[in-house]
């Protein structure tokens, strides 16, 4: 779980590389824009009337494309700011968190999912202690509970195991 | 003038109007004052949505719904009205603590809002929220009530082609509304369109972009989205770098605002309201543009533009005063025309079907105590929320000692929450979990998220009515300019333009010289 | 020691057997959770709510309503289709869901008429045929012929292609052989306004949504599609009257419940449902909105089984021909 170039961006100076934070925005642009494009070639550009469904998604596919290629040519022309390294720690866990949250809320209800996603979020952070954090977890989803299910209401499964709902 | 007088005073007589309750204990009669009661249940229910990140008020007021069966028509009205503008004041305590915009109007707040309590003027952020919202809130009760039956007209004037202008007017916005580099800014919003036309398109019914899942076949909802790009996306970016997350709570300066920030927030809260007051009137969701229009107009009037986005008071104080007028001047097309202008407004036109009231052109007349009653039940509850904000600052603030390493799972506990109740669906929770990788990746590649949102909220509308334009035109473009009201906004646009790019012309004129 | 311990293994197995037998008895234990395929506030949502409160009285359960929108209906009616048939999880769709969807998406994971238990129609909504207020035509006749002369410019608004205003539009175009430009708009409510402010030319919606309109005169009616007259606007003649007598439409909602449903459970729920419609409250919110119940042999699972395939054969012609199919 190391941070690459995580000095660069403390000190904030930026390192003269060509493969810089400019062209992996606009390489990210331009993929993004090939996505859009693809999916929509079906899709009618024009009608006898007006525009057809094609137009909107195509034509902004390809302008974001064009930024992208802008970003890409700026960037190799002006050695600029590496790329950080990426976080993976706070990603595995903080999105592992919500994506269990949604797998296990409907079988299990809240008062399983509830915890589960507290606990795997908080293991994002080195400085969590269980000691403290399983106590947190269990107050914060009552405190959840009584919040969502009691005062407002919300249909969301509490525990459809053992209350049917 | 009377004649408003002596409307209002019905109002206040509707809203102060005494009840008798028999107490189950003891078998007394109790004096109380019901609407006044509702009203404040409705502010307290609303502020707490509010805050709570991706419960909106729409899921809210329909799961409400119930309650006020056993209530009678005007009371729930009044709480529902609450809960809706209520939430709006919640909406910005989110948005300035912890960076996260419950809804497309808080957007603009994040960005000078959340800067400000990083410098620890939190108090002050939220302090003047409250008191631009309850300014705007005030003014706009009035507009509503002088002048809210002659106002339906605006609303009647835009059609679709002007709409369209209105539009791409609004995208010029998110251009001035960016910090960093215009390129980036623009490549933002145009991405925020192409995310808006997922779904199944209107005309034809056609799947676009939704890669098979029919759940996403109505477009992405605005929450995911935000939630992905704000939310987490922030939790991220500060869990890497624990020596930034920290500023927040080191330091909380004065709770309320100084003399200077009102001083220079005056101006902005009234140019805020009159901005959003007229925006909020349009069908299809033109409040939604208040606040940005208001932070953009700032941004230009401003001695030192490059203050905003920084921290400046002026940006909170404009877009929350815009926000809060835009909301209560929404209700001017439901109460006078029956016909409702977004999709929390055609809730409320359900609520008043399901007391009995259907809204229309002579409700103002038939049932004038309604009408009435929840014009002045606004200005109450605005008071009210004043009343219950101001003495929460310091508990907002509070909030932020808390350690960030409890502070952040329980964050990611809210939102998930929240987005899960949007539809009842989980495939929304793993939405928001791509999103917030999405913008973890953007923030990596130095892009703002607050342009995209913007093109994703005006995308779609623009989209609409780009098509019903040219549907009823019979494909002529011309309409646009044809149209004199369509006409002169895409004028206004290019003006708009020719003002933005000139200090830039002027200063590649100056490199000329100097080089 | 053996015996006993057999006796225990027999006594679970028979309590594990008799269980659903229980649980039909006692029924309902536990909320019950009402799916409604549409926003919260839309018409299907208003009538769902009118009868699921009084029918959560007749049961003594709550009734939860959910609202679970998306794909004109069809993500919502979806998972009712999919979820347990054990009376929790019921559903009120529309003529749209029920009966329109297999036409329009050719990937609908339900059949109207095959997955679901019927439990019975909650209301029919008679339609009204509208127009911009200053359009020339003083009744249906001439506003068809204006409609048709002036076929190049007119154009016709709906709440996006699978909604009610849609479908019936498409049916009344099919008929009077009819080209309109087709304005899409997101709900009923953005159309109407354009329509009251004189944008686009006519619409046909559900008469809850105008009938205030049509009384403060702001928008033209011409008829009522429905056998009889709506009561708040009775000078609006129906189609019948009016001389079109083959063009009839009702936006029904309906109420169901997953295929499999207990016999035992499925009449508890049509019962529950019937006592909704006869009561009082109940009828005077339909007066209100301008819609009114199913009596006699029009209430119950055999018609609404009967409807759902009658309207299905009737609408997926018209619709497959105007080649209005989603992907």
């Amino acid at each position: 779980m190391a941070i690459e170039g995580q000095d660069a961006a403390a000190t904030g100076k930026p390192d003269n590389s060509r493969f810089n934070v400019e062209v992996a925005g606009g390489l990210f642009l331009i993929g993004l824009a090939i996505v859009g494009f693809i999916d929509t070639y079906s899709l009618k550009f024009g009608q006898m009337s007006g525009v057809g469904p094609g137009l909107m998604p195509r034509v902004t596919a390809l302008i974001v494309g064009a930024f992208g290629m802008l970003l890409v040519a700026q960037g190799v022309r002006t050695p600029g700011q590496r790329l950080q390294g990426w976080s993976l720690r706070g990603l595995t866990f903080v999105v592992g968190a919500v994506i269990l949250f949604g797998a296990s809320i409907r079988p299990f209800g809240l008062a399983i999912a509830g915890p589960i996603a507290i606990l795997l979020a908080a293991l994002a952070d080195p400085n969590t202690r269980l000691k403290e954090a399983v106590p947190f977890a269990i107050v914060l989803t009552i405190a959840c509970i009584v919040l969502f299910k009691v005062v407002l209401r919300l249909p969301i499964p509490l525990a459809p195991f053992a209350l049917g709902y | 003038m009377f004649d408003l007088l002596d409307k209002l005073a019905l109002g206040f007589q509707t809203c102060l109007e005494v009840v008798w309750m028999i107490d189950p204990w003891f078998g007394l009669a109790i004096p109380v004052p019901l609407n006044l009661l509702l009203c404040f249940i409705g502010c307290l229910i609303g502020t707490l949505i509010g805050v709570l990140p991706g419960v909106g008020p729409i899921a809210t007021i329909a799961i409400l719904l119930p309650i006020t069966y056993s209530l009678p028509p005007v009371g729930s009205l009044i709480m529902l009205a609450g809960i809706y503008y209520g939430a709006q004041y919640g909406g910005s305590t989110t948005a300035i603590l912890v960076n996260i915009p419950g809804e497309a109007t808080s957007v603009v707040t994040t960005l000078d809002g959340h800067q400000m309590a990083r410098q620890g003027r939190a108090g002050a952020a939220l302090a003047i929220a409250a008191i631009g919202s309850f300014i705007a809130g005030t003014i706009a009760t009035l507009v509503i009530a002088a002048i809210g039956q002659p106002m339906t007209r605006v609303a009647q004037l835009f059609g679709p082609a002007d709409y369209f202008a209105l539009m791409v007017l609004g995208l010029m916005f998110a251009v001035i509304l960016a910090q960093g580099s215009v390129p980036k800014a623009i490549a933002m919003i145009v991405l925020g369109i192409l995310l808006s036309t997922v779904g199944s398109d209107l005309e034809t019914g056609e799947e676009r972009l939704t890669f098979g899942f029919s759940e996403i076949s109505d477009g992405i909802d605005f929450a995911v989205i935000a939630m992905g790009l704000f939310g987490f996306a922030e939790i991220l970016k500060n869990l890497e770098s624990p020596e930034q997350r920290d500023v927040v709570k080191s330091q909380i300066g004065s709770l309320m605002p100084t003399r200077d920030d009102m001083r220079q927030s005056l101006a902005p809260i009234f140019r805020g309201t009159l901005v959003g007051s007229v925006l909020g009137i349009l069908p299809g969701n033109g409040a939604v543009l208040g606040p940005f229009a208001s932070y953009t107009l700032e941004k230009k009037l401003a001695a030192d533009p490059s203050r905003f986005g920084k921290g400046a008071i002026e940006g909170v104080a404009g877009p929350e005063s815009a926000n809060n007028a835009g909301a209560q001047t929404a209700f001017i097309p439901l109460l006078t025309l029956g016909i409702p202008p977004n999709a929390v407004m055609a809730l409320m036109l359900g609520a008043m079907t399901l007391k009995g009231i259907i809204p229309g052109p002579e409700v103002i007349t038939k049932q004038p105590q309604l009408f009435w009653g929840m014009i002045t039940s606004m200005w109450i509850g605005n008071a009210m929320l004043l009343i219950i904000n101001l003495p929460l600052i310091g508990l907002w603030v509070r909030l932020l000692q808390v350690p960030y390493r409890l502070l952040f799972p329980a964050i990611v506990l809210f939102c998930c929450i929240g987005i899960y109740s949007i539809n009842n669906n989980p495939l929304d929770v793993y939405l928001t979990a791509l999103f917030a990788v999405f913008g973890y990746a953007l923030m990596k590649f130095g892009f703002e998220p607050a342009p995209l949102l913007l093109g994703f909220v005006l995308g779609r509308l623009m989209e609409e009515k780009l098509r019903q334009a040219l549907s009823i035109s019979r494909g002529n473009f011309a309409t646009f300019i044809q149209e004199p009201l369509s006409a002169s906004l895409l004028a206004a646009t290019v003006l708009l333009v020719l003002v933005a790019a000139l200090p830039s012309i002027q200063r590649g004129r100056e490199k000329v010289f100097v080089e | 020691m053996l015996i006993t311990r057999r006796l225990a293994v027999n006594l679970i197995a028979a309590i594990a057997l008799c269980a659903p037998a229980l649980a039909q008895q006692n029924y309902p234990d536990r909320p019950i959770t009402l799916i409604v395929p549409f926003a919260a506030g839309g018409p299907t949502d208003v009538v769902a709510r009118i009868v699921g409160e009084h029918m959560s009285r007749t049961l003594g359960q709550q009734i939860l309503i959910e609202n679970v929108g998306g794909a004109g209906g069809s993500t919502g009616m979806t998972r009712a289709a999919q979820a347990a048939p054990d009376g929790y999880t019921i559903a009120v769709g529309n003529m749209g869901t029920q009966s329109a969807a297999p036409a329009l998406y050719p990937n609908l994971k339900y059949d109207p008429a095959k997955s679901f238990d019927q439990i019975g129609v909650v209301n029919n909504t008679p339609m009204v045929i509208i127009a911009k207020k200053d359009n020339p035509a003083k009744d249906l006749k001439e506003f068809i012929s204006y409609l048709k002369t002036n076929e190049a410019k007119i154009s016709f608004g709906h709440a996006g292609v699978g909604s009610i205003s849609h479908v019936v539009g498409t049916v009344f175009h099919a008929q009077v052989g009819l080209k309109p430009a087709l304005v899409a708009y997101r709900g009923t409510g953005p159309a109407l306004n354009d329509l009251v402010a004189g944008k686009i030319d006519f619409m046909i919606d559900q008469a809850l949504n105008n009938i205030p309109q049509i009384q403060a005169g702001t928008i033209k009616s011409f008829a009522v599609t429905s056998p009889e007259r709506v009561q708040s606007i009775k000078d609006v003649p129906t189609t019948k009257e009016a001389g079109m007598p083959e063009f009839t439409a009702n936006a029904w909602n309906a109420m169901v419940a997953p295929k499999g449903l207990p016999p035992a459970i499925r009449d508890r729920l049509v019962e529950a449902l019937g006592k909704a419609l006869d009561d009082t409250t109940t009828k005077k919110r339909y007066d209100e909105l301008g819609s009114t119940a199913p009596i006699g042999a029009e209430r119950g699972p055999v018609a609404l089984q009967k409807l759902v395939e009658t309207e299905m054969a009737r609408l997926t012609p018209i619709l497959k021909a105007a080649g209005a199919v989603a992907q």
